[in-house]
């Protein structure tokens, strides 16, 4: 077997270069006080002189002609400011920019429905009015004529000769498709001892429901012709690109404003439709237009996580456990319109050999519309379906084989010796060890007394299993990837930006280019810069929230995809870095001495050598801005510094699809421990336990929050959350009712564990994380097949195991057997 | 999320409630609101008055007679009866208004809008029709008892018609009572549940399997003939999101056997 | 039969957090909507349009309830404390600074719902156990934390100690 080639260069980060601070320190967080006096402030809470509120008018049909929409009556009732329809927008904009190459390329998808209505939720129309409640009223007498059609629910069904066809243009649901296929299948085949065969598996689709749903309050300048977005959009970058060639109008003519936002998770990133939507009615009824998302349109319509089938997989094993390699073809249903996708289809790949060694892979990703609400980015984006299928491998082959299965995971884990490792497509996993995680979190649920836990259960007549999962949280992408979806792209690498600048009374001020959702970017971004500059973190004032306006921000600036350690913290030490020269060469100016011999510390910038010889922030701030003269004609110092943060990546190889598709490699081991109760499928958590590895923490506190509220987001999805359909297209969790999230008393006892592996690719040694890669939900599913050994093994095969799946595999443990087949050679 | 424009009454008493019920067909009672705003939001109804309860003394108190026979005002809430001396007397009611939802939902929601909102998956129909309650209907033209099992006619439809309100629901005494259920999540929407009590006899209420509640005797308290007498009322429950008709079939019969036996386990 | 009024809106007159508002309100307008868009009390939230999520819990009269699920014109006379009543000049409250120092929050958005629950959890029982903390806040859902800095958090404000 091949062994990997070029690995790229560390950065070596000297031990003098690290001062003991606030790094490392669990900080207090600036943005609470405001936020536990209720005076932060979303979306919602801004209001406008004469603004008019939204409501969209929903398709009630999966899948309909729109014959006709009728939005007189409307227009005449009492309150109503005016509406705005498909027809019109089909004239005022262009449809969106599609990522993907042919048949996905030839989709129209406008903000309101043209033509067609193609998921249930799909916004067809809007009515704005003087208050909410008058327009969802008017809402009501909007007539659209639609003629129903039959309604693709399955996306294994998308490619049948008689699927019905969502989108006429692309000819087919099959929107995208790519076939990956590295190192030597048949070698591997040909290799091995057993092949296992898994003929289908599931990754379940649902979404991590933020709170606060999306939502945006637009105004227009008619003057100037810039719209501002006051919006909880997470990824703004995304969202003007898509936006402004649509509406044929400059990226500056779309401003973005952001404070504080509800959680995002993902699931704010593709609201682009609804602003478009508020955008011309802002300028149309020339007043601002304010637009809530309610739950159940959130539900409906947005960011639902791909779900993804998982057909025809084929595993090459080892006698011993060594696995070798694996094919499969992973069924992607997109939903009704690509918005983020295909990109899911790439993305996966960084993680393709999940946390194994082997080297020999082929996976078919076929993509398909279908009549449900579209996917976009959700909680671990296309990573999270692709590690829980290889941990469904791992567990489902050590079942087979009889084989323990922590022991295939240690004998197949990379290893810390093998980091920075590089994958069989090019990625280089930075550092990690796994075993040594795996191991802390089997001591931390008691792995030791586990027969003994058994036999109690069963005297209390319930099954008890544990179950490992093992996950990455790749962070940092390199957006070349979107070349393997479509050569014709122009997007490569990655950036970010902050300001620093030191103001006249000695203020230091930081922007940054995130739109954080919780994730503490004011605190950690004012701990680095109160290390570099040696002041307190309370001197550090970082303004809340992103607002395009401040130039704060490149093209890819928002708060996503587990990277804000990385590249928004590389962004705003490049900045204060530059600072520092800056303050130094000022204060030498003013000292007399050189650069080198000015230290900052403790609010001073000062000899090395005479403390004596001290200037204060503030002098140096009042100089540059109020008193210059006489200052040295070269001296190049203005105390405002942006930076912006450029990680280092090479375009990927398209032909071969490799590369480095991300920068670094966070890695979680969790531990789950269930009850099953054998007369009702009814299941418990009693035991929990997860270890996590961000490489350097800025503020524990911070990643431990992070980590426990993707624990809590994947346990969900394991158990209760879904997006369900019946066959007519219907959303039957349509609201937090039917589609249960974890409750106080739902959450199960919580031990947590970490080691600190440092990035070797990264200014300071940290990791994105955040996402966390759904590894409760691995857990979860191999705690159940653990449990239901005894009762004829059956296979976990969904991801979601509500107590009706558990039941089924009670009651017919044979029918999820059939999918796995053990060949011999 | 926007309720349609409607009207809103306050009466002060009982004659002044059925009044707007009378004159405005289109009326509901408003109780605790924990159901119909919410049905209301969803635009699920509309009615186009409410007649709001809250301040009606009559509608309220808790009464233990001498037998030990509860009289129960409908807008009594779930926290105030958990919290009642009174209700004591018949612990189970406290203890399954105690599963209900959460502490919000359980300071406003009140039993009488519980078994008058007539949702298959509520807690109190089922157990007050295991329990032999009574319920007070008062109209216009006078009150009358309406024996539980005889109260719910369907989903979300009662015996209390146009113009009426239930204005009391006695509880006989007794203590041998269970409840068992299966929610999703701890305290959340039961998938199936079950009363049970074995004063004399084993009377089980089923909920979540049918529009009403379906009440089914045991012959004893033995497991085993409990759940065959569960088989034997030939359920045909629905099937929905969380469980098939199979399945909810299944579960009757187990939280049906386990209704009854904390029932004897409080004999 | 005395006839009373069946009014489509009417003149309310409450008390929230120690201030008197009067407003005419449509009868169809929930609580919540009253606070955020008819007093500017932004603080409380929506979070869903079931009842469920309590990012819109307040105290009425002393009693814990969501404010989605009330009409403005049933609170008509009433006291309402709202999360704006917790600190005292800018000063957080014992439960307010130990939501910060146990990382209790991290987008915010529940966190008044939260604090209103907690609050009135402490006020019946002062040295809940974990139990009770986690029943008292059953009808708060919280998407960011898992809830477990959470509970932490109401243990430390109550002065009992917390396992780290």
């Amino acid at each position: 077997m091949t062994e990997p080639t070029t690995v790229a260069e560390p950065i070596v980060v000297e031990e003098a270069e690290t001062k003991r601070g606030y790094a490392g320190q669990s900080v207090p967080r600036k943005e609470d006080k405001r936020l536990v006096q209720g005076e932060g402030v979303f979306f919602d809470d801004v209001k406008r002189h004469n603004m008019g509120y939204v409501h969209f008018v929903r398709s009630p049909y999966a899948h309909a002609k729109l014959r006709s929409v009728d939005v007189s009556k409307a227009l005449e009732h009492p309150g109503v400011l005016g509406t705005l329809t498909g027809d019109e927008v089909a004239l005022l904009t262009d449809p969106f920019f599609q990522i993907s190459s042919p048949p996905g390329a030839h989709l129209r998808d406008f903000c309101l429905a043209v033509g067609k209505a193609r998921f249930v939720g799909e916004p067809v129309a809007a009515v704005v009015a003087t208050t909410r409640e008058t327009a969802r009223d008017a809402s009501e007498l909007v007539e659209v004529d639609y003629e129903p059609l039959p309604a693709l629910t399955d996306a294994r069904e998308a490619l049948a000769d008689d699927a019905p066809l969502l989108h006429d243009e692309a000819g087919t649901n099959l929107t995208w498709e790519g076939v990956y296929e590295w190192g030597d299948l048949d070698a591997a085949f040909a290799e091995a001892d057993r092949v296992v065969k898994i003929s289908e598996l599931h990754f379940d689709r649902f979404n991590s429901t933020p709170l606060e749903c999306n939502g945006a309050l637009v105004e227009f300048n008619r003057g100037t012709g810039q719209w501002t977005i006051i919006t909880n959009n997470q990824f703004p970058g995304f969202a003007a690109i898509m936006m402004g060639p649509a509406m044929r109008v400059g990226l500056d003519k779309l401003r973005f404003v952001t404070q504080d936002i509800g959680g995002g998770f993902g699931n704010k990133i593709t609201s682009h439709p609804q602003l478009v939507a508020c955008c011309l009615l802002a300028r149309k009824l020339n007043r601002p237009v304010q637009w809530t998302e309610w739950r159940t349109d959130f539900h409906l319509s947005m960011s639902h996580g791909n779900e993804r089938w998982f057909q025809d997989t084929e595993v090459a094993v080892k006698e011993d456990g060594t696995l070798l390699g694996f094919r499969t073809t992973a069924l992607d249903d997109a939903g009704a319109w690509l918005r983020y996708e295909p990109l899911g289809g790439v993305i996966w790949a960084q993680v393709t050999p999940g946390m194994y060694r082997w080297r020999h892979i082929r996976l078919d990703f076929k993509q398909v519309t279908t009549n449900k609400a579209p996917v976009s980015p959700n909680r671990g984006y296309s990573r999270m379906q692709h590690l829980w299928f290889t941990e469904r491998v791992i567990d489902i082959v050590a079942q087979e084989l009889g084989l323990d299965p922590v022991e295939v995971r240690k004998r197949n884990y990379i290893r810390a010796e093998d980091m920075p490792y590089e994958t069989p497509n090019g990625c280089v996993y930075d550092s990690g060890d796994y075993a040594k995680m795996l191991d802390l979190a089997l001591e931390l649920v008691g792995h030791g007394g586990l027969e003994e836990k058994r036999a109690d259960a069963e005297s209390r007549g319930k099954l008890l299993g544990v179950g490992i999962g093992s996950t990455l949280d790749s962070g940092t992408n390199n957006f070349g990837q979107s070349r393997l979806i479509n050569p014709e792209l122009q997007f490569s690498g990655n950036n970010e930006v902050a300001t620093v600048k030191l103001d006249i009374f000695g203020e230091i001020v930081v922007t940054l280019g995130t739109t954080p959702q919780g994730q503490s970017h004011e605190t950690t971004a004012a701990q680095v810069v109160a290390d570099i500059l040696g002041c307190s973190v309370d001197d550090v004032n970082v303004r809340a929230g992103h607002d395009s306006y401040w130039n704060s921000h490149a093209g890819f600036s928002g708060t996503y995809a587990s990277q804000f350690a990385v590249t928004g913290l590389g962004a705003v030490k490049g900045a204060t870095d530059m600072l520092a020269v800056e303050m130094k060469k000022l204060a030498s100016v003013v000292l007399g001495c050189t650069p080198d011999d000015i230290e900052l510390a403790e609010g001073f910038a000062r000899m090395r050598e005479n403390h004596e010889a001290a200037l204060p922030f503030m002098a140096l701030g009042a100089i540059i801005n109020a008193n210059n003269a006489g200052l040295p004609e070269d001296l190049d110092v203005t105390l405002n510094c942006r930076y912006v943060y450029r990680p280092p990546f090479q375009p990927p190889d398209v032909e071969r699809k490799f590369g480095n598709l991300t920068l670094t490699y966070a890695a979680q081991v969790h531990v789950a421990v269930v009850e099953v109760d054998p007369e009702t499928g009814v299941y418990e958590i009693v035991d929990y336990a997860a270890v996590d590895d961000c490489g350097k923490r800025i503020n524990p506190q911070v990643v431990e929050g992070q980590v426990m509220g993707a624990t809590a987001q994947a346990i969900g999805a394991a158990t209760h959350e879904t997006f369900t359909y019946d066959e007519d297209g219907n959303l039957l969790t349509p609201n937090f009712y039917d589609y249960h999230v974890p409750h106080a008393l739902d959450m199960p006892p919580l031990k947590t564990g970490n080691i600190e592996s440092p990035s070797p690719f990264t200014s300071m040694g940290t990791k994105g994380m955040g996402e966390g890669g759904g590894a409760g939900i691995h857990a979860v599913c191999a705690a159940l097949q653990d449990a239901l050994r005894p009762r004829g093994n059956p296979i976990v095969y969904d991801s979601s195991n509500p107590y009706h799946r558990v039941w089924e595999l009670l009651s017919d443990p044979e029918s999820s057997r059939q999918r796995v087949t053990v060949e011999s050679r | 999320m926007l309720l349609s424009e409607v009207g809103y009454a306050r009466p002060a008493t009982l004659e002044q409630a059925l009044g707007v019920l009378a004159d405005y067909p289109g009326a509901r009672a408003l109780a605790g609101g924990q159901t119909l705003i919410n049905v209301m939001k969803a635009r699920a109804a509309a009615p186009d008055v409410l007649v709001d309860l809250a301040g009606i003394p009559a509608l309220k108190g808790i009464e233990l007679g001498p037998d030990g026979t509860l009289e129960l005002g409908p807008m009594i809430t779930y926290t105030e009866l958990i919290g009642s001396a009174e209700a004591r007397a018949r612990p189970i009611l406290g203890e399954v208004c105690a599963q209900i939802a959460d502490v919000q939902v359980r300071n406003k929601g009140t039993i009488g809008g519980n078994v008058c909102s007539s949702d298959p998956t509520n807690h109190l129909p089922p157990l007050l029709v295991a329990l032999g309650a009574v319920f007070t209907v008062t109209g216009a033209t006078g009150e009358r008892a309406v024996p539980a099992e005889e109260f719910f006619l369907g989903v979300y439809m009662t015996a209390a018609g146009p113009g009426e309100l239930l204005t009391k629901i006695t509880v006989p005494a007794g203590r041998s009572d269970g409840f068992a259920s299966v929610p999703i999540g701890v305290d959340g929407t039961c998938i199936v549940n079950a009363a049970a009590t074995v004063n004399g006899g084993v009377r089980v209420a089923l909920g979540c399997v049918a529009a009403t509640p379906v009440v089914v005797e045991a012959p004893s308290t033995d497991p085993a003939a409990v759940r065959a007498a569960v088989r034997e009322a030939a359920l045909e429950p629905p099937s929905d999101v969380h469980a098939s008709t199979d399945y909810r079939r299944h579960l009757a019969e187990v939280v049906a056997a386990r209704a009854v036996e904390q029932a004897e386990r409080g004999a | 039969m005395a006839e009373i009024p069946v009014v489509t809106a009417e003149t309310v007159t409450v008390d929230v957090n120690g201030t008197t508002y009067e407003r005419e309100v449509e009868a169809r307008r929930l609580l919540i909507h009253f606070l955020r868009d008819d007093l500017d009390l932004t603080g409380s939230h929506v979070g869903c349009d079931t009842g469920n999520c309590g990012a819109c819990s307040v105290i009425v009269d002393g009693i814990l309830v969501k404010s989605c699920m009330l009409l403005a014109v049933q609170v008509d006379g009433a006291k309402i404390e709202t999360v704006e009543a917790l600190a005292e000049e800018e000063q957080l409250s014992p439960l307010q600074q130990a939501f910060s120092d146990h990382h209790a929050l991290q987008c915010g958005y529940c966190t008044p719902g939260m604090l209103m629950s907690a609050t009135a959890l402490l006020r019946e029982n002062p040295r809940p156990n974990d139990e009770e903390i986690a029943r008292a806040i059953q009808g708060n859902i919280c998407r960011c934390t898992g809830y477990w800095n959470i509970f932490k958090a109401v243990k430390a404000a109550s002065g009992q100690e917390v396992a780290e």
